[in-house]
Order: structure tokens, then sequence, then C-alpha cells
């Protein structure tokens, strides 16, 4: 029994310690930094910057989920039902951007979306403008980088759906003579759903919490929830509203995750 | 029976999104090779000054090593607390094992900033009782990085030992083997596979990890990725480029070596 | 306890009043057993009778929940799998896919830290024993499953416990191969005499290994007996029918089947049902005394012998062997015919 809990503690104890009694400070901080009380709390939910970061942040990241989920479906489409050579190169090109550090990418949409990037070059090359285009250092440019980043965390809860896809029902959809379309809107996507709410959900809970790509491509022109925590922190100092912003988020992702787990839990019954 | 297969307008929306997944790590490669000093393309002039740079600038010199000595040590010690955990789980069977193992899990599920500021508020706070495992120090970092990587490690052992053999192990227990002779003679050589798996993805993890160093180091100790960042932050660096495309290369490499190696397997069993 | 220190007895493990419990359902129920030295006891039941559960309690897998397990006299019933300290064979065998051969024979050994010379010894000497010879540097991947088999075997004797456990061995081997691994095993029982506990579904193996063997069903003992025991006095209904074909008949009336008076066996007493075995019903001849009208209903051609099922008057089915070597000639299909036994071969159940 000794034996047990020298394998079983050591990790509990580490970030017992280096983890939950930190987050509990951080907790004890948004009810006593400045002042004690819930002062923080109601500063975050009424300030009206600080809510506008708040009401860009689910924007921005309800479009983000949109474009990821939408764009993951259609390439784990193929790569789970294509033809085996055009499976792998749409898993070559799932999983070399996945493994690729999230600076690298970021800095890839940089080159891309600069005045002085590949995209503007080439659309003055082709004529279509005279003068650079602004794309990044905006929302379009987070937007972008951070779907990028997203897609291929949607692909994986997707490919599992669509490979619990039944494939006797589709064959007896076609030996009905459901067009191609209809098997799709009308079998495949509703088989499906689940892999899409656990994309959705998934795609949604990193990207609240996200961090370096807007900060890289938003240029501090549209700061992002996780990004005023790190300004509070590191700039103009608040670590009240810092942590006070952290426990809303966590209870918000928490939240969502209950739901996700409970999804799942219900599907596995 | 005919397999259903995608039509020609998935066909084409799938072309366009593996373009938008594969354009800005192309976008990089032109970029690198500029003789310009800021990001810009080469017009008409190529160089290899960026590169040159990377290997003669002591700073990324620097880095590297550092993201190495944290990537590996934090990895081996994460992989080795979440080894000695699941296996204690596995055999034990405790009750509310679903619940510490949620726990142990959590660093992985909970928004990265706010794992960010739990590390950074710890560490500041260490920082008042000692100099080795403190902010912007080396201790600190792979500290940090360990709670980040925990929890990967955690699921790839787990997933390893649900695929061993329970009797295997009772087998062991009835022939009077003790503990420590049931964990190093038989279980850990049976998921030795796994734990080079939790590895090399711990590894990956933390030489890729930005978010958590970003907040707990300053100026002392500077990771290749806080390097980057720097670089990206300020003024934007055309060495960036010249390092992304290395990683790229490299990723590329790795996953195509890896797809191919797939694939004749697959053949061979066949 | 006292007495039982001093008293010489060749009963090696002891059950009293064994029971275990899953939350609410009852695995195992008051099941009181003696296991003498040296002896070949086979737990037979159908699946989920547990025949299993009681294996994994002997060997201290699992706590029982009520009861007492005796070793030599000595209360074991809270000491570990590794106190206990009996050989297991597992299903599926449990052997160590990263060991060798030889290594995997060699684990117990170097566990009680046998010197080097000793161990290489033993590991020969089980090799050898098991017909192993030549394999000892390969890995379990790379033999048969009758080969993995041996090596388990080899592996749980290594150490020489006084007691093996058996969890169904033989239950992945095709049949060819269980008929020999089953010599083998009654073979390595004689030449050690080590006490073995076997559990298995297979009545016919278990009617030809044991010494005595132990039917279970819903966790409850029905019988312990030698196997012609348990096969020609079965204890109760479950026992008779379970163990090979038995044909079963509705007494009705103080002693009659469907109206014909019929002589009873002794423990006839307050059972409404006759059993009889298909091997002692015979086609009545003169001067039988126990004499049955039946009808035939079918004859089905084995070769050496031919089955007959047969209808009595009341409806009930009956079967038996007709050996076509003896020049008797079937029936028709439909015939009115009688049938015979001799009342010692019949049981009330």
């Amino acid at each position: 029994m000794r034996a047990y809990l020298f394998l079983i503690c050591p990790v509990l104890l580490f970030l017992g310690g280096s983890y939950l009694l930190p987050f509990l400070g951080i907790m004890q901080l948004s009810f006593t930094d400045p002042e004690p009380g819930l002062g923080q709390y109601s500063h975050v939910l009424t300030d009206p910057l600080t809510l506008s970061v708040i009401w860009r942040t689910l924007r921005i990241c309800v479009i983000v989920t949109a474009v990821s989920v939408a764009a993951a479906y259609v390439i784990t489409l193929l790569w789970v039902r294509g033809r085996p050579l055009v499976r792998s190169l749409t898993e070559l090109c799932i999983m070399i951007p996945f493994w690729i550090s999230v600076l690298s990418r970021a800095f890839g949409w940089m080159s891309m979306l600069s005045n002085r990037g590949l995209l503007n070059s080439w659309l003055k090359d082709l004529g279509l403008i005279e003068t650079s285009l602004q794309m990044t250092r905006n929302e379009f440019a987070v937007i972008i980088g951070m779907s990028h980043y997203l897609i291929p965390f949607a692909v994986f809860p997707l490919a599992t759906a669509m490979r619990n896809v039944d494939e006797r029902v589709l064959t007896a959809a076609d030996g009905m003579g459901a067009s191609r379309l209809r098997i799709f809107w009308q079998v495949f996507l509703p088989m499906t759903a689940s892999g899409v709410i656990g994309a959705t959900l998934l795609v949604f809970v990193f990207s609240v919490g996200f961090f370096v790509t807007p900060a890289l491509l938003g240029g501090g022109q549209s700061v992002l929830i996780a990004e005023l925590i790190y300004l509070w922190i590191f700039q103009i100092p608040q670590w009240g509203m810092a942590a006070a912003m952290s426990v809303i988020l966590m209870l918000a992702v928490g939240g969502i995750l209950v739901l996700l787990m409970r999804r799942y839990g219900e599907m596995a019954k | 029976m005919t397999r259903l297969h995608p039509g020609r307008i998935a066909t084409l929306l799938t072309a366009l999104v593996a373009l938008f997944l594969l354009m800005p790590l192309i976008a990089v490669v032109p970029v690198s090779f500029t003789s310009r000093r800021y990001l810009s393309l080469p017009d008409g002039k190529y160089s290899l000054r960026h590169y040159q740079a990377l290997w003669e600038d002591p700073e990324w010199l620097g880095s590297f090593l550092t993201s190495l000595q944290v990537g590996a040590i934090a990895s081996l010690l994460a992989v080795a607390l979440a080894a000695a955990f699941c296996i204690g789980i596995w055999m034990l069977r405790p009750r509310f094992s679903g619940l510490m193992t949620g726990f142990v899990l959590l660093p992985m599920v909970a928004p990265p900033v706010v794992s960010s500021l739990t590390l950074y508020f710890f560490l500041k706070k260490l920082t008042e009782w000692n100099s080795l495992i403190a902010y912007d120090s080396l201790g600190g970092v792979i500290l940090a990085h360990m709670v980040m990587i925990v929890p990967y490690a955690v699921v790839v052992v787990m997933v390893s030992l649900s695929q061993l053999d329970r009797r295997m192990d009772l087998a062991a227990q009835s022939m009077g083997a003790s503990v420590p002779t049931r964990v190093f003679g038989v279980i850990l050589p049976n998921i030795r596979f796994g734990l080079l798996g939790a590895f090399f993805l711990c590894f990956l993890l933390s030489w890729d990890e930005i978010g958590v160093t970003l907040f707990v180091t300053s100026v002392e100790t500077i990771t290749l990725p806080r390097r980057m960042w720097m670089g990206l932050r300020d003024n934007v660096d055309p060495s960036i480029a010249a390092l992304s495309v290395l990683l790229i290369l490299v990723v590329t490499v790795l996953v195509v070596l890896r797809a191919a190696i797939l694939m004749r397997r697959e053949k061979q069993a066949r | 306890m006292k007495s039982e220190a001093i008293v010489v007895n060749t009963t090696q493990i002891e059950a009293r009043s064994v029971g275990k419990k899953y939350g609410k359902f009852h695995a195992l129920r008051d099941i009181s057993l003696e296991i003498a030295e040296g002896e070949f006891l086979s737990l037979l039941g159908p699946s989920g009778s547990g025949k299993t559960t009681f294996l994994t309690l002997l060997g201290g897998y699992e706590d029982t929940t009520s009861g007492h397990l005796f070793l030599e006299g000595q209360d074991m019933t809270g000491w570990t799998a590794n106190q206990r300290g009996f050989g297991m064979v597992f299903q599926g065998y449990a052997l160590f896919p990263h060991l060798t051969v030889a290594e995997n024979i060699a684990f117990p050994l170097k566990v009680q830290k046998r010197s080097k010379a000793q161990i290489a010894e033993r590991v020969a000497q089980m090799v050898e024993m098991v017909g192993l010879a030549g394999h000892e540097n390969k890995k379990p991947k790379a033999l048969s499953g009758g080969q993995q088999q041996r090596v388990a075997l080899a592996r749980a004797l290594a150490y020489e416990p006084k007691v093996l456990l058996l969890d169904e061995p033989f239950s992945a081997l095709d049949k060819n191969l269980r008929g020999q691994m089953q010599e083998e095993l009654r073979r390595l029982h004689r030449e050690l005499g080590t006490t073995f506990v076997f559990v298995t579904h297979d009545q016919e193996e278990a009617l030809a290994l044991s010494s005595r063997i132990a039917i279970f069903n819903h966790g409850e003992l029905q019988q312990v007996g030698t196997p012609d025991e348990v096969y020609e006095r079965p204890a109760n209904r479950f026992t008779a029918e379970f163990l090979g074909d038995i044909n079963i008949l509705t007494l009705d009336g103080p002693a009659g089947i469907a109206g014909t008076p019929i002589q009873l066996p002794g423990n006839a007493s307050g059972l409404g049902h006759l059993a009889v075995r298909p091997e002692h019903m015979r086609l009545a001849a003169e001067g039988d005394a126990n004499q049955l009208p039946v009808r035939l209903r079918d004859k089905v051609y084995l070769g050496s012998k031919s089955r007959l099922l047969l209808e009595t008057r009341g409806g009930e089915e009956l079967m038996l062997y007709l050996d076509n070597g003896a020049g008797l000639v079937a029936p028709q299909t439909g015939a009115e015919i009688r049938v015979a036994w001799d009342v010692q071969d019949s049981f009330a159940v």
C-alpha cells in the first residue's frame, strides 16, 4: 500500500502545490486586491472598455469557431472518405500545420498579409490594387490566424464521428435512389452531428483563452480577453482585475466542458 | 459494395482549405531569403544572411540550447511523474481514481492564459524564497513546462497501459514479485513505446511552448519561442523567417516520413 | 482450532462457508470444501457459476466477503496472493511478452533471489519437462498456442509451489491440441504430486483429468466427488443434467411412469423424477423387470452406434444408444417398442 502511495502521490502533490494552490491564491486575489469584496468582478463586468473586450472576444471566437469547424468538416470528409491517395494528401495538409509552432504559423500569416507581404505583392502584380491593403493588425488577421491554428483541432472529433458512420446506411440511401446532395444533408450530416457539436465546443473553449496568435496578428489593435489579462499584469498592474477575469474565464470554460462531457456521456449510453 | 466518395464540390472546397492551411507555411520561404533587414520579399536579390545570423548569433544559439535543456528535463520529469501516477492507478484502481485523473488533466483543459497567470503568481512567490526555481530562471521554466505537459504524458501513458494484459501483472504477483519488481520488471518494459511516445510529445510541446513561457520569463531565461516572440513583437526580424523555414522543414520531413512508413506497413500487412 | 493443529490430516486447503459479493450480487454463497494434498480437483460449471471466482479467492487475488480459507490448518483468509505462494496459470497464459521463454520461466526464481547457477539449472529442467528444448531464447509471440501454454505451465511450476491453480488453461486451444495438453497435464501431475485446482467449463476435460470434481452453479457448490460419483450418482437434478446426457422421466403416483408400474431406486421418496443415463437403457428383452412402452420417433445413424429418440405415452422424450455391431436390427420409425433398465442404474431427482 505504501508503495502505491509513492506512485500516485508525487504528481498529485506536484500539481496541488504548483497549480491548485496558486490558483486558489489567484481566487483570493480576485476578492481582495486592491480592496476586499466583489469590486473587481463588478468592475470587470461593468467597465465599458473591459466589456468591449469581452464582446470582441465572444464575437471573434464565434466567427473563428464557425470558420474552423466548417473548414475542418470539408477537409475531414476527404480525409476519412476520400480515395487512398487523396486521403494521404489531406492527412499531410492537416498534420504538417498541426505540428508546426504557433509562432511560425502566426509569422507565416504576417509574411502573407503584411503590407510588403506575398498577398499584397500578388494583388499588385495582377494590377488589382495600387496601394497595399492593410490586412494585419486588425480583426481580420486575428480571425484568419486563429482559424488556421484551430482547424486541425476541429478535425479530430469530426474524424471520429465520420468513421463511426455505418457505411451500409449510406449504401442503402444510395440504393433507394437518393441524390448525393440529399444523402449528405439528410443522412450523413445528421449522423455526424455529434462530432460537429464536439468540435464546436472544443474549438470555442480553445479560442476563448487564446493568447499568442491574437496578440501577434492583432498588433495591439484588437485586444482579446487573454491579452487583456496579460496587459493587466505586465503593462498596467491590476492584479485583482486580472485575477477576477481569470476566474470568470475558468468558470465559463469549465461550464462548457461540463456540457461537453455530459453530451458525450449521454452518447456513450 | 461501392463506397461513396466525396464529390467534386467537396474536393474543390477541400483544395481551398488545404491551400489555406499550407499558405502561411509557404509564404515564409521567400521572406527568409530577403537581403533586407526587415520583413520583406526579396526583390531580385536573394541572400542567406538570415540563416547565417541564426548560426552565428550567440543569442539564437543560446536560446536553442535553453529550449533543448528545458524540453529534455521537463519532459523526463513529467513522464516519470505521469508514469508513476498511471501505474499506481492501474495497479491499485483506487477509489476516486476518476477524480484524481481529472485533477491531473486540469492544466490541459484550463484556458492557457489562466494557467500562465497561475504559474506566474506561483513563481513570483517562490522567488521570495529561492533563486533556483524562480521567476525568469531555468528551474522556473522547467517547472512551469512540467505543469503544462504532465497531463499529455498522463494521457499517452494511460492509453498505453489500457492495452496491457492485467493478468500479466497478476501472474507476476502470484509468483511473489514485489511492487518494484512488478513495476520495473513487468509493467515498464511493456509500456516502453508508450513512454517513448509520451516523452516525444512532451518534448515537442515544451519546445513550442510560448503562452506560459511568456509569463514566467523576462530577460534571463529565453527559450527559442520566447526569442521568436521578441523578434516578432518589436521589429519583425527576418531571422525568424529563416528559423521558421528550418522548423517547418523538420516537421514536414518527419510527418511525411511517418506517413510513408505507415503506408509501407499497411502494404506489407496486405 | 487447537485440535486441528494436532490431528494429522492430508487436507491441504479448506474453505469454510466462503462467500463473495459484488455489491448486492452474490457471486459465491457459503462454499465449504476440502482439498487434499496432491489431488487434482476440477471446478466445473457453466459460465457465471462462480468457479473462477472461487479460484481467484483461493489464489488471494480477491478478498472473500464471508467465511474462511485455511492452508494446512492456518487461517489464510487475509493473506495476499504473494503470501499464499500458489502457482497460477491464467486464461490466455499472461506470459511476459518482453521476456524470452527462459526468462519467463526464470522470473519467479529471480524473485526468490536464487543463485544464477540454480536458476539456470532449474530453467533447463523445466524446459526439458514441458518439451520446449530449443525454444529457450524465443519470445512468446514466436510460439504456437500450445507452446505458450507449456511456457505458462513451466513458469508456474518452476518454483515448486505447493498448489497450482489453473484457470481454463486450454480454452484457447483447438481440439487436438487440447487432448495432447490434457495428457501432458496428467503426466505433470503424476510426476510432481503438486495439488492442482483446475477451472473448466468442459465436462469431458474435468471427467478425464480430475481425481475429484466440484460442480458449481449460480454461485453455489452443487456436489463434490470423484468423476464416477458425480456422473453415476448426481446429488441433484442440475448435476445430473449438466454432466453428459440423461433421460428424465416424471413419476406419477407412487410407482409409475405414464401409467406403467416401475421399480424405484432407494432414494425415491419425496422426489418426482426418475433419471437414467442413455447408456444404461436398452431395448427390452423377455424377462426384463423394468419395462416401459415407448414410440420410436427418430433414429440417427452414428457409425458404431445409432441414437434412438423415443417418446413415452406421457409425451416425454427419451434417448438411448444402440450398438450397431451387436446385430440388433433397429425398429422402424413410428414403431411401438419397449425399453428397459436395471433399477440400480436409475436414481430419483
